[in-house]
């Protein structure tokens, strides 16, 4: 029997509905999943272990049945552990213990299920374990042995000309609205209300995504803030009731469209979080509790080399000239440009295409460069604008400059500044910022810095 | 004179290698350091024989230079025995501050881990023999999320945090769950999901298995006791982990969360969105996260400066100019806990080593401790101390000994009623300072600042009042008040006062009421202030004070109208109490037993400069290698100077590009030919150089030459001065540093 290939997107039911199958025919299966089993090692052992009857526990040590890593030793296992299964499956059938081995009346098969297997693409030599997977059931040549393949991607994604017959592909649609719809009022108490309830949100999310997991947190929230908008949960809906429950409702749908994740807190920051929505409408994630100020400390030196960053992968290197002019001609260049420059359509052309590409990459050299420049602007404008500066500010300078290295690996531990790899004495390395304008600017207000005068927009 | 230039070169190449091995001053530091601990400890057990032996010494005041050196010893070992009792005291003070600060977010962290164990447990447990089956059980998909603690450290550094971590794990395990951490490098690409299983089970089961995987735990979670506590993993850092190993290893926790009920704790040093940057959109799916906020490093920075410098009983003191730059390290550089304890450390120790009187921090610790008795151990060494610190203190070093005489009874106790009552005014003003969100190290920086202490301008000039001032030391306290800056923020917190409702204020004053129970004048005034307080009140509206705010949104006019008074009492009392009882340490007398002012040496203990000073030693290498013949003639370059230092040297003479030809050349040069450089008497006599010189300059081969040179290039590059050729250039290397 060839193998069979079950593909479909996700959480379509695929998994679900073999092992369903499975257990109603009350046929053996060894089920093992590329996900928890992460290696082509544990894969194996995981096969074995399952096949010998061998369950890893303190008594003996945590260890696997059999030691197994290269694929011939696992063939040759396999071949033993199969042959020893299936004589037993023929010479008694149903005296077999275990619920996965359980009694045989229909055949004497034994089937081997991979799940997640697009996964093993991502492993180490996954060009050799592909094919000697598809080809597991000729190189064994036993015909109660059946093989089942799940995997989110199509057979296509896998098949490379290397010599073994192409498995069965069996298809799992995505489900249509309809589908969900009759999968979502299953189990529910109260059938009219969630009817009405998916009514409304069904359509919206639907567009968006479709698989079932996915819908049921965000639909199972959503419910119950739909119920509490309705004063009785028992009460029977009719129309009138059913519109203002949706004019009550309709709010929360199209952050939840948006949203990923819901960060609660602890109950006993829970009042203030109340309020805070109250205020700020809903709760969005990323929304309106990072809006003023910087949530987290920073050490100004640091503040300063992030905005450097920002604007060294922001402005293209050409006008640094320009803009950190230390005898302040930033405005008169300006102007001078904007008229010679090339034309606008060539302008407009760059700009897209400053755009497509992100942020760019900088040397260190520049960083530095453009952190001199505007800490020493900085330091200037403290001066003027505050009398009661503490300190003598002569050295100032030097001190914000002093570790400025250290400053920028943390800044690159915490994420906001990007590193390519290269030699760390050849001192080449090109930094990317990966800093949002939002938060930039965040900083540039912690520490009243003029950032939009520096930055370069068309 | 070439006759004589020969041994010369001869003899010096030898002494600095001798001089390098002896004098080669960062290792030679480390290694008296530790030898120097181990004499403490030493010292330590044999403490008494050594004061026995001392005491004779002692009382003969007469300068005998054996002696003093002796004794010289002697002290130093008092000093160290006093900074480790200091230090020590600090410590722990510190931790159990830290430890306090956190305690509720930890309380909170335990609840919430326990009530979504509860969730878990609440969806059904599996049976137990299905626990550990290789493929899922089905359940509907919102059992599938794990739940996740998001606890924000509001730092971008990670330092300090990371003991915070350990302690929530110990804490998590005091009440019954399974903890286990993970670090950024279990989680990074390289060790992959393998490598944060391996951990997990490591930390777990204490076992070490070649092929880990989840069926190990679940069969160990069964074993333990199936479904009795929760499984906490905890990831230190999520900024610093790789996204996809964390996102996999998150799935298929999610996958196993049914089977074994694991909550995932997550540090997240930045933003509240940095998961959302981190995590992979399906794995985020799987979360239900909670956010829990850790004290902000400023809170805990606050903290631990109230215990140390003002409520802790050991005396030692900061000056202003150390508080500024403490208070400026902080805030620009480097704003972690650890390195302002670090720099409180280095501060003691330098303070320690460097003041000869300082040992008396030791006996005022003392004589806090065990009040009133004392047994006679402590009895005798108190007596050697003050034997020794009479001695010392008539030395020039204190000006104004002659004036208070040497009781040192007196300096000690007039010292400590300072401190008190110093502490007190600063605590009373950083109490206000809470209310307009102060803080208490700019409040400490101005305290401290000893400027401010100006002469009373009465009807005399001030001009006058400072003659008087200098003339008169020893009733130098009466002539002279703290008058805080106009734009201070000592000036402000005063200000504040005016401002305060009625309940703030009352709450106030009862804090104060606490904090000055230790100094009788100060605390009188305000048990005054806090009875006409109650008593304005009692006037207005009955005399219950606890329902005051109520009263007080009820009856606004009235109530604003009878406390008016009141504020202007608490401002003055406040402007009296900084004008009589602040004075900065640095103006009060003997304050250099227990204030370490050293600004620099702390900077360069903290800060280092390393590039700087790489570069100075470089140059200024007759310094470190102290041979006589590089001293003598400091511009000309000899030979027998390291080869790092020559290159250097003629390296100066480049632009930012170094022909490397002409490098080598004037190495070379340099190398072979000890006074060709700037030497123009080699020419006028080059027989005789010639025939000394022959066969040293023959045993020099090129190639010996070329490899001294290339060492050098490569010594100057790692120490990051240089960069080595580019392909475009290759015949040319590039200076990286410039000028000092």
């Amino acid at each position: 029997m060839l193998p069979l290939f079950v593909y479909g997107g996700m959480s379509v039911g695929k998994t679900s509905v073999i092992l369903q199958i499975f257990r109603h025919l009350n046929r053996p299966f060894v089920y093992s999943s590329c996900r928890t089993c992460y290696s082509l090692r544990t894969l194996f052992e995981c096969i074995l272990n399952q096949l010998l009857l061998h369950q890893k526990d303190a008594d003996n040590g945590y260890l696997s049945a059999k030691r197994c890593e290269k694929p011939s030793d696992f063939v040759n296992f396999l071949r033993e552990a199969l042959v020893k299964v299936v004589k037993t499956l023929q010479g008694n059938p149903g005296k077999l213990g275990t619920k996965k081995l359980t009694g045989q009346e229909h055949g004497h098969m034994i089937y081997l299920i991979f799940d997640n297997l697009e996964l093993v693409r991502d492993w180490d030599k996954s060009s050799s374990i592909l094919p000697f997977l598809f080809n597991l059931h000729e190189v064994l040549n036993m015909n109660e042995v059946g093989f089942l393949f799940i995997s989110n991607t199509s057979p296509d994604a896998y098949y490379s000309n290397m010599g073994y017959l192409e498995p069965i592909p069996v298809y799992f649609s995505e489900y249509t609205e309809d589908d969900l719809r009759k999968i979502f009022m299953r189990n529910q108490t109260n059938q009219e209300m969630y009817s009405s309830f998916l009514s409304v949100v069904l359509g919206p999310f639907y567009r968006i995504t479709r698989q079932v997991n996915e819908l049921s947190l965000t639909f199972s929230s959503l419910y119950k803030t739909y119920c509490e908008a309705s004063d009785d949960l028992n009460n029977v809906p009719n129309e009138s009731s059913k519109r203002t429950r949706f004019s009550h409702f309709q709010p929360h749908i199209a952050p939840a469209l948006n949203q990923i994740f819901k960060i609660s807190s602890p109950l006993s920051e829970v009042n203030n979080l109340k309020e805070a929505k109250r205020k700020g409408g809903s709760m969005k994630f990323s929304g309106c509790d990072s809006s003023e100020h910087l949530d987290f400390h920073m050490s100004t030196s640091a503040k300063y080399l992030l905005l450097s960053a920002f604007l060294a992968s922001r402005n293209p290197a050409t006008l640094d000239a320009s803009l950190f002019d230390s005898t302040g001609g930033t405005s008169s260049r300006k102007k001078r440009k904007r008229p010679s420059e090339k034309s606008i359509e060539q302008k407009e052309i760059s700009e897209q295409e400053l755009l497509m590409k992100g942020p760019g990459t900088f040397p260190l050299e520049r960083l530095l460069a453009i952190f001199q420049c505007i800490t020493s602007v900085a330091e200037i404008s403290l001066e003027d604008e505050q009398g009661n500066v503490l300190m003598e500010s002569q050295n100032e300078d030097s001190e914000l400059m002093s570790d400025v290295l250290l400053q920028l690996s943390s800044l690159c531990n915490a994420n906001f500044v990007v590193k390519g790899g290269s030699c760390p004495l050849e001192g080449s390395t090109r930094y990317r910022s990966t800093v949002s304008e939002d938060m930039a600017l965040k900083v540039a207000r912690s520490i009243k810095f003029p950032l939009s005068k520096y930055m370069y927009r068309r | 004179m070439a006759p004589s230039a020969a041994p010369v070169v001869e003899s010096p190449l030898q002494s600095t290698v001798e001089n390098i091995e002896t004098n080669f001053q960062p290792f030679y530091v480390l290694h008296k350091a530790s030898s120097r601990k181990n004499s403490r400890k030493s010292n330590l057990c044999g403490k008494s024989r050594k004061r026995t032996k001392l005491s004779p010494t002692g009382p003969n005041g007469i300068e005998n230079p054996d002696a003093e050196e002796r004794d010289g010893s002697q002290l130093e070992h008092l000093r160290m025995e006093a900074l480790e009792l200091v230090w020590s005291k600090m410590e722990t003070t510190i931790k159990d501050v830290l430890r306090d600060t956190n305690v509720k977010v930890f309380d909170d962290i335990c609840r919430w881990v326990f009530e979504s164990f509860a969730a878990i447990r609440s969806y059904g447990t599996p049976s137990s023999s299905s626990a550990t089956r290789p493929f899922p059980t089905f359940t509907r998909a919102e059992y599938k999320i794990l739940f996740t603690g998001l606890v924000l450290t509001k730092n971008m550094e990670v330092v300090d945090d990371l003991l915070t971590f350990e302690e929530l794990g110990f804490h998590l395990k005091s009440h019954g769950c399974h903890v286990a951490s993970l670090s950024s490098q279990e989680l990074s690409a390289k060790s992959s999901i393998g490598g944060c299983i391996r951990s997990l089970l490591r930390q777990l089961l204490k076992v070490t298995v070649d092929a880990a995987d989840m069926f190990i735990l679940a069969s160990w979670y069964r074993e333990q006791g199936y479904y009795e506590n929760p499984v906490v993993v905890i990831v230190e850092d999520i900024e610093r982990c790789c996204g996809p190993v964390l996102s996999d290893f998150i799935i298929m926790l999610s996958e196993w969360v049914v089977k074994i009920p694991i909550i995932l704790i997550m540090g997240v040093a930045t933003t509240i969105d940095a998961p959302a940057n981190v995590l992979r959109s399906n794995a985020l799916q799987q979360l239900c996260p909670c956010k829990f906020v850790l004290g902000s490093p400023a809170e805990r920075m606050e903290a631990v400066v109230e215990a140390v410098l003002l409520r802790h009983c050991c005396m030692f003191s900061i000056g202003h100019k150390v508080a500024v730059f403490l208070r400026k390290y902080f805030l620009n550089q480097d704003g972690t806990l650890t390195s302002f304890i670090r720099a409180m450390k280095i501060a003691c120790v330098q303070h320690f080593t460097t003041e000869p009187l300082s040992f008396m921090l030791a006996r005022l610790l003392l004589e806090e401790e065990n009040m009133g008795f004392q047994d006679g151990n402590d009895a005798s060494f108190l007596e050697v101390l003050s034997k020794h610190a009479s001695d010392l203190l008539s030395d020039s070093r204190y000006p104004l000994a002659e004036g208070t005489g040497n009781n040192l009874g007196n300096i000690l106790s007039e010292l400590k009623r300072w401190r008190k009552s110093w502490s007190v005014v600063v605590l009373c003003l950083y109490q206000v300072g809470k209310f307009s969100k102060v803080q208490l190290l700019d409040l400490l920086c101005e305290a401290l600042d000893p400027q401010l202490l100006k002469p009373i301008t009465s009807e005399n000039s001030s001009r006058l009042q400072q003659e008087k001032g200098t003339s008169f030391s020893s009733s130098y306290e009466l002539q002279y008040q703290f008058s805080s800056r106009k734009d201070g923020y000592i000036y402000q917190v005063i200000r504040k006062v005016r401002d305060l409702p009625a309940e703030l204020l009352h709450q106030l004053l009862m804090s104060w009421e606490k904090i000055t129970h230790c100094v009788p004048e100060i605390h009188e005034n305000v048990k005054d202030l806090l009875l006409a307080f109650k008593l304005g009140n009692g006037k207005s509206s009955g005399k219950d004070i606890a329902d005051l705010s109520r009263r007080h949104a009820s009856r606004n006019g009235l109530f604003v109208k009878s406390s008016k008074p009141m504020m202007e009492k608490a401002e003055s009392f406040l402007n009296s109490l900084v004008s009589e009882h602040m004075r900065p340490v640095e103006c009060i007398p003997f304050h250099e037993l227990i204030c370490f002012k050293d600004v620099r040496k702390l900077q360069l203990a903290l800060i280092g400069d390393p590039r700087r000073r790489i570069q100075v030693d470089l140059l200024e290498f007759q310094k470190i290698v102290k041979c006589t013949c590089c001293s003598e003639n400091r511009n000309s370059l000899l030979p027998c100077a390291h080869d790092s230092t020559i290159m250097y040297r003629l390296a100066q003479e480049h632009g930012d590009l170094i022909n490397l030809h002409d490098w080598f050349q004037s190495f070379k040069r340099v190398v072979s030919h000890p006074q060709a450089k700037g030497n123009h008497r080699t020419k006028q006599c080059p027989t005789p150089k010639k025939r000394k010189d022959k066969p040293s300059v023959e045993s020099k081969s090129d190639a010996s030459i070329q490899a001294r040179f290339c060492t050098a290039v490569s010594e100057l590059q790692i120490t990051g001065l240089l960069r080595m050729p580019s392909k475009r250039r290759p015949d040319y290397v590039q200076r990286v540093a410039f000028g000092l």
